[in-house]
């Protein structure tokens, strides 16, 4: 993540580089190395990259698991219930071998969860929101993992990611954009207070290192989300490359064969007639699954990401696979430059909305005034 | 740890420089600080609680490649330290349709048995289980975990804990074995009801034929592939089975 908002993120850093070097004309090789590393200092410390980005993930994944949750609730006791064919016992002495906790088997009473349940639901919907986005993602996290922990055995590989992100998300600052929390900084700023500068000496300077530490963190986070994301696709790929039926181009018809992932039976017979296309496709997976981490530094990556994109929205559609889906495109909207998303903002509220700085924390970025007011396009 | 060490010093001494640059580069507002300047203890507790936050960011990578990788020397020799970390809320598993995807249809089918109080037994027909996902999941534009996962991901785990045959031989065996015998015996419950004291699976394993190749002709072993059929021995339920 910081590798790919580098060249944006470099300007506004760049006049601090001038008065350093003393002789321009001959830039020493050690000079050079140490203005890279205090670059990367600066930026480590003081600039939260992709704030945009990291709201995209929070709402994404809040309404994912939402709409998660919604969709089972038919199925709720069945999943995650005491009444389980994976019984509150068994999962229990699960958790004593795999070290796995959750919330759900603290008590096997019927009530206990649909309390839990129903906590869950808020949860989301907060997460979603953006309030109070700190305290409410570690409840999120905490969220997440009871209920995978407990259904451990139904999982996918989108509940798999969707774990990760939810325990990533926690030490992002993912509130910052599209949120309630902004809205209410911005209100405040407004309004003209001026929250949490009036402290003198000490405080003031812990209240200081406290902004370097929440950077530092949620640079730290997102960059772990995208060496996340990256691992994903670079095992996705590669692993197909070792296969025999990837090799020879037939894996697709496997795929679109499996009864339980047909819920179009008549479309994917269509797609599976067309052997030239099934081939084309499969090779286009992989190829695209294994240069996904490669291409993320240059301008590639655009249709990259497009191609990914429209080969989750098929899983989607052929194979039933919605929030399997879902996951996979959140993560790869982590990729996309504030940029992109500021334009996107602007795009759904024609008029820009100008205002002041956004909060202690505010990514001081030339552009960071224009704060879309909403949750923007969730998911 | 000597690099954690040497970055600490960096952002020390460059802290007092990189002030007054970052406020021109509107970065100020957040840097201003009192005249007198932050106690040294704080600003080398800060120092050192990036650098923290850096090497366990690069160590987290650095371990979940090792975790994802193939099995190799470093992630061999390491495999205690790379599972105590990653385990169990990193674990993962990317082989998405790796190395190669699903080449069977599995089906389903479980019979009871009942033993009256006389000594006679009767055992029911075989009903399909898995039909039952199948027309579940048909035409759903948004199947449900419960049909698409549950019996497929309990019987994939038997296999893996079973093998080929049908003695369990440890906790996880066993554990698996309820759990695959708690589903069926849901499902038989509520596809028909009626009480039982034992039930019984079985597991046919149908290939998924070879595209037909491009003249028009399957390849000579593509008609061989034979469905295969296997049997689980009868297990015991307690008045439908949860324990």
């Amino acid at each position: 993540m910081e590798r790919t908002e580098q060249a944006p993120v470099a300007a506004p850093t760049a006049p601090t580089a001038p008065p350093r070097t003393t002789e321009p004309a001959a830039v020493r090789m050690p000079q050079r190395v140490l203005d890279r590393v205090h670059a990367f200092l600066v930026l480590l410390t003081e600039r939260p990259v992709s704030l945009y980005a990291a709201a995209m993930l929070r709402i994404g994944y809040g309404l994912l698991y939402l709409v998660f949750l919604l969709r089972e609730f038919p199925h709720r006791d069945e999943m995650w219930g005491p009444g389980s064919p994976w019984t509150p016992a068994l999962a229990r002495q699960m958790f004593d071998q795999s070290g796995w906790v959750s919330v759900l088997t603290l008590s096997d009473s019927r009530v206990y969860f649909e309390v839990c349940y129903a906590v869950a639901l808020v949860t989301c919907a907060l997460f979603l929101l953006g309030w109070r986005t700190r305290a409410v993602s570690v409840l999120f996290a905490v969220v997440v993992v009871s209920f995978h922990a407990r259904a451990i055995f139904m999982a996918d590989g989108g509940d798999n990611l969707m774990v990760l992100m939810a325990v990533y998300l926690v030490f992002t600052a993912c509130g910052r954009r599209w949120s309630l929390d902004a809205r209410r900084t911005r209100l405040q700023a407004s309004a003209g207070k001026t929250a949490g500068r009036l402290g003198g000496g000490l405080r003031h300077q812990l209240g200081d290192a406290r902004i370097i530490l929440i950077t530092v963190l949620h640079n730290c986070g997102m960059f772990v989300i995208a060496a996340q994301v990256c691992f994903l696709y670079g095992c996705a790929g590669l692993y197909k490359v070792q296969g025999v039926k990837w090799g020879d181009g037939t894996a697709l018809h496997y795929v679109l064969n499996i009864d339980l992932f047909r819920p179009w039976p008549e479309l994917s017979q269509m797609i599976d007639s067309h052997h030239v296309l099934i081939a084309v496709v499969g090779y286009l997976t992989v190829l695209v699954q294994v240069a996904f981490p490669f291409v993320l530094f240059g301008r590639l990556k655009y249709p990259v990401l497009v191609l990914l994109l429209g080969m989750h929205v098929n899983i989607a559609v052929v194979m039933g696979l919605p929030i399997f889906s879902g996951a996979m495109i959140v993560a790869d909207a982590v990729f996309l430059p504030d940029r992109f998303y500021r334009s996107l903002g602007r795009l759904r509220w024609c008029t820009p909305w100008p205002t002041g700085v956004t909060g202690a924390g505010a990514s001081p970025g030339p552009e960071s005034a224009l704060v879309p007011p909403q949750p923007g396009p969730a998911g | 740890m000597l690099g954690g060490v040497e970055s600490t010093n960096v952002k020390e001494s460059q802290r007092t420089d990189a002030e007054p640059a970052a406020r021109d580069g509107g970065g100020g507002l957040r840097m201003t600080r009192d005249i007198s300047g932050p106690p040294r203890l704080l600003t080398a507790g800060t120092g050192a609680a990036v650098a923290l936050c850096l090497a366990v960011a690069l160590a987290h990578v650095l371990l979940v490649f090792l975790h994802v990788a193939p099995p190799n020397a470093i992630s061999k020799a390491y495999s205690r330290q790379i599972d105590a970390w990653v385990r169990p809320v990193f674990e993962q598993n990317w082989r998405l349709f790796a190395p190669n995807p699903q080449w069977v249809n599995r089906q389903i089918s479980a019979r009871t048995k009942r033993t009256a109080p006389d000594g006679t037994t009767r055992v029911s027909d075989w009903i399909d289980l898995t039909a039952r996902d199948n027309s579940v999941v048909k035409h759903n534009v948004f199947p449900s975990h419960t049909a698409q996962n549950m019996q497929r991901q309990a019987w994939n785990s038997y296999l893996k804990t079973h093998g080929g045959d049908n003695h369990p031989r440890s906790d996880r065996a066993v554990m698996i074995q309820k759990y695959l015998r708690n589903i069926a015996v849901d499902r038989v419950a509520a596809q028909r009801g009626g009480t039982f004291d034992s039930i019984q699976l079985r597991v046919i394993t149908q290939p998924i034929p070879a595209p037909r190749a491009a003249g028009g002709f399957r390849p000579a072993g593509a008609a061989s592939a034979r469905a295969e059929t296997r049997y689980l021995p009868w297990w015991k339920v307690s008045s439908h089975g949860t324990d």
